[in-house]
């Protein structure tokens, strides 16, 4: 009996965590096609080339126009901007913490780091508008500072405790005796540094930038507050963008239900899933091979 | 109560302090845009349609069709004003000019104002009820690099920092308090070079309806609801509603 007991115990277990486990699938399946329905309806309307090639988007316009590209130059100019910044800062940062800081420093550190993740978005696009944007405004002598430079150090500002945490974790995995062999053979600790530690945690470091790349695409409200969301074709990084998550975010709420400018804003939505999918895949799959290397 | 997402927020402020007159008295209240709020009365789903604006005449036949009359209440008036950054040299601006700027056609402040600057537009976002009225008003397309912003308040402080800046904000958003006010500059319209300019923060000029750029808010009411609806009219058109209007920023005229 209490044998029979516990194994209907544990077939219970495991047919509630296996539906638990398939039902985080569904959803990600589930918005997908949603997704992918509704921008079949505006590809009906409108040729996928004139989407992808346009270089105007203006949808509320007599003739309205749908073109992707200022959106996606936008956002990646946003984003690789804002790994510039963090990409340094970050894998120092790390190294910092994980070979140089004493264990008193570092238990301040890492809690401080954490508490950056947790600061609201709106609270740093607050920052954006009043702190960072006159900033550059009167350091580049420019009209305002609602501009593409902005968004980027922000969303690096954002990006940083992603980039900190898993490098750090990659850094630290790096086995000791690696080290002591580089420091056996008379290298110095930035010897070692550079030329081991560093290398050795490539892959980690890798996917550590681009976990943080696709928080830097896919963040909302920061950009919508801090870039200025103009729509013309950006030439720089001191000009007004509206990334594609802004834009979704600024139209969404007055646009016409079942209209073609509601389903293109389905279709720019598929375009961002698909740019933070492979920004997370790249990550996973360096992830993935950090561990095998280690595992050896 | 259905309709218009400009007067949405004050609909519920109103109801929410008549509320506490009349605790028995219970209403709901939703936005989706003045079309939406008229639609609903004429299949019966709502006692009040907010509107910012008059019924099309198309709207007037299908209400004849149905045998609904309704009552039209303007409980408010909403304006809009133009500001610019306190340096900036005009004081006002002709309609004009303002739907050039606006539209992108004249993209340097040297022809308007005389200092060689380029101009930056500070707009709401297109779900804004102000977006679609200044652009109905001037007759023009927004210019491609006008900023969206999502708020008035943002704009009013884009613009204290920002000497090349132009926006518009509802006139309600512009604190009476002229500490409030630095850096800011509120501009009078005038229809043509000829024509006085008028300042939307005279509230003589708003009830005598020579501001360009304001509009009467509406409430439509069929008449077999008006025995319903009617103490709350009347709490908003002349008792303590009227207080709750002046401060959400609109004017009042009786």
């Amino acid at each position: 009996m209490q044998y029979k007991k516990r194994i209907a115990i544990d077939k219970i277990a495991r047919i509630v965590f296996k539906s638990t486990g398939y039902l985080v699938l569904l959803l990600l399946g589930g918005i997908f096609f949603m997704l992918l329905y509704n921008a079949i309806a505006f590809f009906l309307d409108v040729s996928p080339l004139d989407f992808i090639t346009g270089s105007q988007w203006n949808p509320t316009a007599a003739e309205p126009v749908y073109g992707i590209l200022p959106l996606i130059v936008s956002t990646s100019i946003v984003s690789f901007g804002a790994m510039l910044l963090a990409v340094p800062l970050g894998v120092g940062t790390a190294a910092f913490i994980s070979e140089y800081a004493t264990p008193k420093l570092k238990n301040i550190l890492k809690p401080a780091i954490e508490m950056l993740a947790a600061i609201p978005s709106v609270v740093i696009g607050f920052l954006g508008i009043v702190l960072v944007g006159p900033g550059i405004a009167d350091f580049n002598n420019l009209p305002n500072g609602l501009n593409a430079v902005n968004g980027a150090i922000l969303l690096a500002i954002m990006a940083l405790p992603t980039i900190i945490t898993i490098s750090e974790d990659a850094i630290h995995a790096v086995p000791q005796t690696y080290r002591e062999a580089s420091y056996g053979l008379g290298a110095s600790r930035w010897q070692t540094l550079r030329k081991i530690t560093i290398p050795a945690a490539a892959p980690g470091i890798i996917a550590a930038i681009m976990l943080g790349l696709g928080r830097a695409i896919g963040e909302t409200m920061t950009v919508l507050m801090a870039t200025g969301n103009a729509a013309v074709f950006p030439k720089g990084f001191f000009d007004s963008v509206k990334t594609i998550t802004a834009t979704i975010a600024i139209e969404m709420g007055e646009v016409p239900y079942q209209t073609t400018h509601y389903y293109a804003l389905f279709a720019i939505a598929i375009v961002l899933f698909f740019m933070t999918l492979v920004a997370n895949l790249i990550g996973e799959y360096f992830i993935n091979r950090f561990r095998k290397y280690h595992a050896a | 109560m259905k309709g218009s997402d400009t007067e949405v927020n004050l609909a519920v402020n109103l109801a929410e302090a008549y509320n506490k007159t009349d605790p028995t008295f219970s209403m709901a209240i939703s936005g989706g845009g003045s079309g939406l709020g008229i639609t609903s009365l004429l299949n019966g789903q709502a006692d009040i349609a907010n509107s910012s604006r008059p019924l099309t005449e198309e709207e007037q036949s299908l209400f004849k069709k149905k045998n609904i009359y309704l009552k039209t209440v303007v409980f408010a008036e909403d304006a809009t004003a133009f500001v610019v950054h306190s340096d900036n040299p005009i004081d006002e601006i002709d309609i004009h000019t303002l739907a050039k700027i606006m539209s992108g056609a004249e993209e340097n402040w040297e022809s308007i104002s005389g200092s060689a600057m380029p101009i930056t537009i500070y707009g709401r976002q297109s779900s804004s009820g102000t977006y679609s009225f200044i652009r109905k008003k001037l007759k023009i397309a927004y210019s491609q690099k006008a900023k969206e912003m999502t708020g008035n308040a943002q704009i009013l402080e884009a613009i204290k920092i920002d000497k090349s800046g132009i926006g518009y904000v509802g006139a309600g958003y512009i604190s009476k308090k002229i500490q409030d006010n630095q850096g800011i500059k509120v501009l009078k319209i005038k229809h043509d070079a000829a024509q006085p300019a008028v300042s939307p923060l005279d509230p003589a000029a708003i009830k005598n309806r020579v501001y360009f750029f304001q509009r009467p808010l509406y409430q439509f009411i069929p008449e077999k609801s008006w025995a319903k609806v009617q103490h709350f009219i009347q709490f908003e058109t002349q008792g303590e509603g009227t207080q709750i209007i002046e401060n959400s920023g609109y004017y009042l005229i009786q």
